[in-house]
């Protein structure tokens, strides 16, 4: 009896507690609202925050539309249609989440600049004098654009992928019987169906977008970010430039609350759990040529062509990346990785189970506040976290325990988890909607109750839910980069460190190793994702993947 | 799940208990990174026994983070690639004086702080690299930053973007010695000479006038150095023989010139090892290392520059203007780089 009493109000404590830790740094960042304002501000008013924010409205709706057009179209082909190259495609088109949009970006201009490899390859081929400039130049918004796009589609073909995978297929067959055309079976029903899921994906994507410093930045586009950084690097003004942060997660509340009113009262879970077997429409001639093109174009874009280039780079500049320090770098990568998706996977666990489960209003209200971490840019949100550690040593740490929290692992561990909650979080959200309450219902009327119904119904059914949000962590993880920067410990590299160390002064030709190596390390957990894609799969697959 | 929890605090708690302390040791905040840095920090090692931790970043954060740490941090001394930096940190007065006769001895007095707060480890100079079959010698003889507003030479300028504090130092040291006013019109005239939306690092400038993209480029000394050695690859080194290098403003006041510097931090948990490690860094074995790698110019006299570098000029004419300056004026300048449109 006592153990229950004590498990019931910790359940209700323990992660109010973890919540606030995790919190408070954005928290901080947003608190600057509250102090001065300098004369900085009529100064970026009258000259520069108008260019801002077209910039970035540019960016942001750009990117929004060309992922939304790769990752749902190469979704919806892929779990319709029977076409050349399908099975390799199906896992195939995760691989640019590998690839951080920084590292697109830089190889991009060393391909596309007026003297890139791939100029000088058209002028070699059919020997063009030097002046001639066959690729335009991807040093502006839409070079910025498609890099963006290219790299994080995965997130909404990821979520839609797995929607039209639990898409109950007899509507779609009763809509195909009822007369619709195939593109009104897709707009009208199959659409509006993974409507959450997709809009979740692309969620991830704006914010990743508009917390970006690294490809704009190499680009030279004034948006937002590189606003906030010019203002603290060059005006010496930290304190505005947190503002100018905190301006940037309102906006984005603003959208998530949109998005959230927009479908408050809708259920999307299938009345009944029909899944019939999935019978692929087999595609020949020119539209099997399509299908192969419309996959094979964002994979090649967004993985292929940067690989050949980083090759290239890694070939004739620096083979000699891959020592024992490599082996160290990637093994403190994989270490942190794995920890921090562990906690932030168990933590956005824990949290949408309280809030369904105890419909708690100040958890949900936590959990969408703690969600905006990943729109915070990596320096300002380090700059939070590490004020919130130096507190804690000054007035806990070193006080009672003898102990400095700053410039240990932890500090990285709490960045990390704060930056990729919203993964997890929208991840296992998403995997929640699919679970109906009729089975809580029945599971509390069996007296499965707080962490036994977690744990032995709920857990079982997210199982693919938990292990995507851990995975998906890991690997945004291993490309983190700027507050790793400066949070972490003496000595201590990660792979990401090491690719800027060169890349941040242009020094792409001995950045293109670690930048390598982040790309191989990353894959290890796109490749069991897209494993447990293909298994996830309700009711079937499982032996035909199992042959594989 | 107990069980995860039950582990998961333990995993924690090995973390917090995995920080290490050393007692001979020495601890780097620096925005410097070289690779050939890391070499000359282990033979200091060898040398002495102290051990070198390191944490690179950008300079700025790395500032942020000493001051959020206060006096539990650990940094003993800050490096940084621009005199603006050291400034900022000096009149917080985050720096403790250095003392070291033999660094006083060295060391000209503009090359350090007022009372030795921070000390310059290399000099650089910001240059104008030119093609030399558009422009004659006698064109650029007397050419100075003043004259670069002039419109003949409209759509024949490149440089990197005001983001960069290569420019914002160059821009301060110009609002230094002519004023606000003065300076936005000049800035005017020379935007207008662009021949392209700034763009690129350094070195990309040089490679555009290698390849006729325009006439003139703005760019740090030793990025030619390191372009002609080589060391970058076949194609840099052809790009670079492309161009000639000039020092602006030998009639006036002189080149620009700024510093890479470091400082030793006022709670510097280990001072003495601190001094002893830039006594090392200032020592001629080591500004050789320097000078002979990153093909800046060395700040201790009796060392001379790399030959790569002093084939453009042994004994060029340079600006005095002291580069505290540079980062007393550095937001005015970014704010009237803005106001004049320079991205």
């Amino acid at each position: 009896m006592i153990s229950k009493i004590n498990s019931l109000d910790l359940w209700k404590i323990i992660p109010i507690i973890i919540f606030i830790i995790f919190v408070s740094p954005v928290a901080i960042v947003l608190f600057s609202l509250t102090g001065e304002y300098s004369e900085n501000w009529l100064h970026l008013i009258e000259y520069v925050l108008t260019g801002y924010i077209i910039n970035s409205l540019i960016l942001v709706i750009g990117v929004s539309l060309l992922t939304l057009v790769i990752g749902v179209g190469t979704a919806w082909l892929i779990s319709n249609y029977k076409f050349s190259g399908k099975r390799f495609f199906e896992w195939a088109l995760i691989l640019p989440l590998a690839v951080p949009p920084y590292i697109l970006a830089y190889t991009f201009t060393g391909l596309f600049d007026a003297y890139g490899s791939a100029n000088n390859l058209i002028r070699d081929i059919f020997s063009f004098q030097d002046a001639y400039v066959f690729f335009p130049s991807v040093r502006n918004i839409y070079g910025a654009i498609i890099v963006f796009s290219f790299t994080l589609y995965p997130y909404v073909y990821l979520a839609s992928r797995m929607a039209f995978l639990n898409q109950s297929k007899s509507i779609l067959e009763s809509g195909k019987v009822l007369g619709l055309s195939k593109l009104k079976v897709f707009f009208n029903l199959a659409l509006p169906m993974v409507r959450p899921a997709v809009i979740g994906g692309l969620m991830l994507v704006i914010m990743e977008t508009l917390s970006d410093f690294g490809a704009v930045d190499h680009f030279a586009i004034e948006t937002f970010t590189t606003g906030i950084f010019r203002t603290w690097y060059g005006m010496y003004d930290l304190q505005t430039a947190m503002q100018l942060a905190s301006l940037l997660l309102i906006f984005i509340t603003f959208f998530i609350l949109i998005e959230r009113f927009s479908r408050k009262d809708i259920s999307y879970v299938g009345s009944s759990s029909v899944y019939g077997e999935i019978k692929f429409i087999e595609v020949f001639g020119i539209n099997n040529l399509l299908c192969f093109g419309a996959c094979g174009i964002p994979l090649f874009i967004g993985f292929i062509l940067p690989i050949i280039e980083l090759l290239n780079w890694t070939y004739n500049y620096k083979l000699d990346f891959f020592t024992g320090v490599f082996l160290q770098n990637s093994f403190n990568t994989i270490y942190l990785a794995l920890l921090a998706a562990l906690i932030c996977s168990i933590t956005a666990l824990l949290i949408n189970f309280s809030i369904r489960f105890k419909k708690n209003k100040f958890l949900s209200f936590l959990s969408s506040f703690l969600t905006l971490g990943y729109a915070v840019p990596g320096l300002i949100l380090a700059i939070g976290v590490m004020k919130l550690l130096t507190y804690l040593d000054a007035n806990l740490f070193s006080y009672y325990f003898d102990l400095i929290l700053t410039g240990s692992i932890a500090g990285l561990i709490i960045a990390y988890i704060i930056k990729s909650y919203a993964l997890a979080s929208s991840i296992i959200e998403s995997g929640y909607q699919r679970i109906g309450s009729n089975i809580d219902d029945v599971a509390i009327t069996l007296k499965n109750t707080g962490l036994k119904l977690l744990g032995r119904v709920h857990l079982p059914l997210l199982k693919t839910s938990f292990l995507t949000s851990i995975l998906l962590v890991v690997s945004e993880v291993i490309k983190e980069l700027p507050a790793t920067l400066i949070l972490r410990p003496f000595n201590f590299d990660t792979l990401a460190v090491s690719t800027y160390i060169y890349a941040s002064e242009e020094r792409m030709f001995e950045a293109a190793a670690p930048a390598i190596a982040i790309v191989l390390v990353g894959l290890i957990p796109i490749i069991f994702l897209t494993r447990m894609i293909r298994e996830s799969r309700p009711g079937s697959q499982n032996k035909d993947t199992n042959n594989a | 799940m107990k069980n995860l929890l039950k582990t998961m605090s333990f995993v924690l708690i090995g973390i917090l208990a995995a920080e290490s302390i050393f007692a001979n040791e020495v601890n780097l905040y620096t925005s410097r990174h070289y690779d050939t840095d890391d070499a000359l920090y282990e033979d200091f090692t060898n040398e002495t026994g102290i051990k070198v931790n390191i944490i690179s970043g950008k300079g700025k954060a790395l500032m942020q983070r000493i001051r959020s740490e206060g006096r539990n941090s650990l940094a003993d001394i800050f490096i940084t690639v621009d005199a603006a930096n050291l400034w900022k940190l000096q009149k917080d007065n985050f720096f403790q004086s250095i003392s070291s006769n033999k660094i006083q001895k060295s060391v000209p007095a503009n090359l350090r702080g007022p009372n030795n707060e921070w000390v310059a480890l290399a000099k650089r100079s910001r240059v104008i690299f030119y093609d030399s079959k558009k422009i004659s010698k006698k064109q650029i003889r007397k050419l100075s930053y003043e004259d670069l507003a002039d419109p003949k030479w409209k759509g024949k300028i490149v440089i990197r973007s005001s983001n960069n504090i290569y420019n914002q130092s160059l821009v301060a040291s110009l609002i230094a010695n002519h004023g606000v006013e003065e300076t936005e019109k000049w800035a005017k005239g020379f935007v207008a000479n662009f021949a392209r939306k700034p763009q690129g690092n350094d070195r990309a400038q040089i490679i555009a006038i290698a390849n006729g993209e325009a006439e003139i480029a703005i760019a740090n000394s030793y990025y030619i150095g390191l372009m002609l050695s080589g060391k970058k690859g076949l194609e840099q080194k052809k790009a670079a023989q492309k161009v000639s290098l000039h020092f602006p403003s030998q009639a006036g006041r002189g080149t620009h010139i700024n510093i890479s510097g470091a400082g030793i931090l006022k709670n510097a948990p280990n001072s003495l090892n601190a001094t002893k490690l830039l006594e090392f860094l200032l020592s001629n074995k080591a500004q050789k290392h320097i000078i002979n790698n990153t093909y800046e110019y060395p700040v201790v006299p009796v060392v001379r520059p790399n030959e790569i570098m002093s084939q453009f000029g042994k004994n060029f004419k340079e600006d005095q203007t002291s580069v505290s300056e540079y980062g007393k004026f550095n937001p005015e300048a970014v704010r009237l780089m803005d106001r004049v449109g320079w991205k």
